[in-house]
């Protein structure tokens, strides 16, 4: 008995190093009842988990499970739609779990309670022995449908791990499938994905010296973005893949540059005395923000690609600290660290309002980086000494994915994989 | 792309069927997603910084929050270093600019590289060939002391010279 508790213990911390905890969820969720799957036991257990656990972590879902319900529909003829109604149920999931041989499959049907109708029957084919995976993909259908806006349980976060050594990690959206990507024992920063979510690039200091690499995730090929003596940092990659931006310290001092990762030509973008560093490309490619000290103190600027010679155009005013923006994948606005008082915090900012909105309250929030729906922002808190993730909606619900041992940092969100 | 240009075929399909019945059909397949994991060669010289060639001109330059600019009690340490350097000319050195953990860590690297910046600066127009001296930052990533308060940030907002 005491063995098979040893085995049970050891094998969720090798699954689950990251732990989710819901901290606080939206005021007004969707109610929602999930039907156990039909089908195979197991798979159906595993996945009604996953999909649970996901759509309860967005904070926008109040979850029904078999037991708090009236009837049990297995297919459409037997839904009947005031045993939900009358518990003021939103919508209904039903599905079954299909295996043919190795192949398995998903199919998955969602009715509108209120309507009285089916709106949605889905196929997700998977892939032996990843049915997580399937889970995220199931999940991430019923959030669309319910939501109107795309799920990202099916995307990855990159991290670094420090424990004695340093890791840069891959993992899906909750924390789980935790897969190294580069073990080192130097520092490893500023993770970046390619827009097609294959490759990575990152700045280590395994020479010694900052240096960006970009590395094939599949088959772990890697090369130097730039190979000269200058200290090179902060990778991004434009929307379109082909190229890269990047702080250069070529003169002593931090520029930013653009490389063309076909022909490997390299445009300066930036010719300023203070530090110009932390570029990163607008959904569509044509401005570049990027935090500069050029006024006395750390702010964002603009710079317009399809203009000549454009000239930076700043854009925070509030506070003596504002760095590491991004642009919301709609383009309606940008999220970055704001000093408010002696705390460093998350903010965002609307292009069409003007006021900064702050997201968090803790003391040194960093590394913000804003899911490909653009709902749901991860950033790095440091608490009672350590560091660890933590996430907030921007309908309000926020999270923590706390690491069980060591520091975890720079968390970037992919793009949609599916 | 097989995948992409299939899904694009189901949005067309889920653009009609909603025009006629309002229900979505949708079908995909999962993304296979494999990694494969990489050792880093080390081939960066921690190790040796704090012996071999540290006897004469080694020395710590301190610095305020976000400033890359010296102190008095500063440039006292770098003129005997800049004696040491003066009676060794063999003595290569590295600086190495740090900062404390508060901003972003892109901007700290910036930061530790601007006040390594300033310390070479400091010894080239004091005489020293700028031939001798490499420069380079670790921002927050290599703090001397671990710790959330003031005492210990100002123990890491510093250049290392070796």
């Amino acid at each position: 008995m005491k063995k098979i508790l040893f085995i049970l213990a050891f094998s969720n911390t090798l699954t689950s190093e990251l732990i989710l905890e819901i901290t606080q969820g939206t005021e007004d969720p969707y109610r929602v009842a999930i039907l156990k799957f039909e089908g195979d036991q197991k798979v159906s257990n595993d996945i009604d988990k996953i999909i649970r656990n996901n759509l309860k972590r967005s904070g926008e879902f109040n979850l029904f499970a078999n037991e708090d319900l009236l009837s049990l529909p297995t297919n459409e003829t037997e839904v009947i739609f005031n045993d939900f109604k009358i518990l003021n149920i939103d919508y209904l999931v039903i599905g079954k779990i299909v295996k043919d041989g190795i192949s398995i499959s998903v199919v998955y049907d969602i009715f509108d309670i209120n309507k009285g109708k089916k709106i949605r029957t889905s196929t997700v084919y998977g892939i032996p022995n990843k049915n997580r995976q399937l889970g995220h993909y199931v999940s991430d259908g019923i959030y669309e449908e319910i939501t109107g806006m795309k799920g990202i349980s099916s995307t990855k976060i990159l991290y670094v791990t420090e424990n004695k050594n340093f890791n840069l990690m891959v993992a899906d959206a909750d924390g789980s499938n935790e897969q190294i990507l580069l073990k080192s024992n130097d520092p490893i920063i500023s993770p970046a994905w390619s827009p097609d979510s294959k490759k990575v690039a990152y700045v280590s200091f395994e020479t010694g010296m900052a240096k960006v690499y970009i590395q094939d995730i599949a088959t772990g090929e890697r090369e130097l973005a730039i190979e000269n003596s200058s200290q090179i940092s902060s990778p991004s990659w434009s929307p379109d893949g082909k190229f890269l931006s990047l702080t250069m310290y070529q003169d002593g001092n931090a520029e930013i540059y653009i490389l063309n990762l076909k022909n490997r030509n390299l445009t300066r973008l930036t010719n300023h005395f203070s530090i110009d560093t932390e570029s990163s490309w607008s959904p569509k490619g044509s401005k570049i923000m990027f935090t500069s000290g050029r006024s006395g103190s750390p702010q964002l600027y603009e710079i317009d690609l399809r203009r000549f010679n454009a000239k930076p155009k700043r854009i925070t005013f509030d506070g003596n600290y504002n760095a590491k923006g991004s642009y919301l994948p709609n383009n309606e606005g940008f999220i970055f660290v704001h000093r408010e008082n002696k705390n460093f915090q998350i903010a965002i900012k609307y292009f069409n309002e003007n006021f900064i909105r702050p997201l968090t309250n803790a003391q040194l929030d960093e590394s913000p980086s804003i899911s490909p729906n653009g709902n749901v922002i991860v950033y790095a808190i440091k608490d009672d000494g350590m560091s660890l993730l933590a996430g907030v909606t921007l309908s309000g619900a926020k999270f923590r994915l706390p690491a069980k041992m060591g520091f975890v940092r720079e968390p970037a969100w992919s793009g949609f994989l599916r | 792309m097989f995948i992409l240009k299939n899904k694009f075929n189901f949005i067309i399909a889920i653009a009609f069927l909603s025009s006629c019945s309002s229900m979505n059909v949708t079908e995909e397949r999962v993304y296979s997603g494999d990694v494969k994991t990489v050792q880093a060669l080390s081939s960066a010289d921690d190790n040796i910084r704090y012996d071999s060639k540290a006897v004469f001109a080694s020395a710590t330059i301190y610095f305020e929050f976000d400033k890359s600019t010296l102190t008095s009690k500063s440039i006292q340490t770098l003129k005997s270093a800049v004696n040491a350097l003066n009676e060794n000319s063999s003595i290569q050195i590295t600086l190495a600019g740090h900062a404390d953990e508060r901003g972003t860590r892109e901007y700290n690297l910036a930061l530790g590289q601007r006040r390594a910046e300033t310390v070479s600066d400091y010894f080239v127009l004091n005489g020293i060939s700028k031939n001798r001296i490499t420069v380079k930052s670790f921002g927050e990533e290599r703090p001397a002391v671990i710790g959330q308060d003031e005492m210990s940030y100002a123990k890491n907002r510093r250049v290392e010279i070796n």
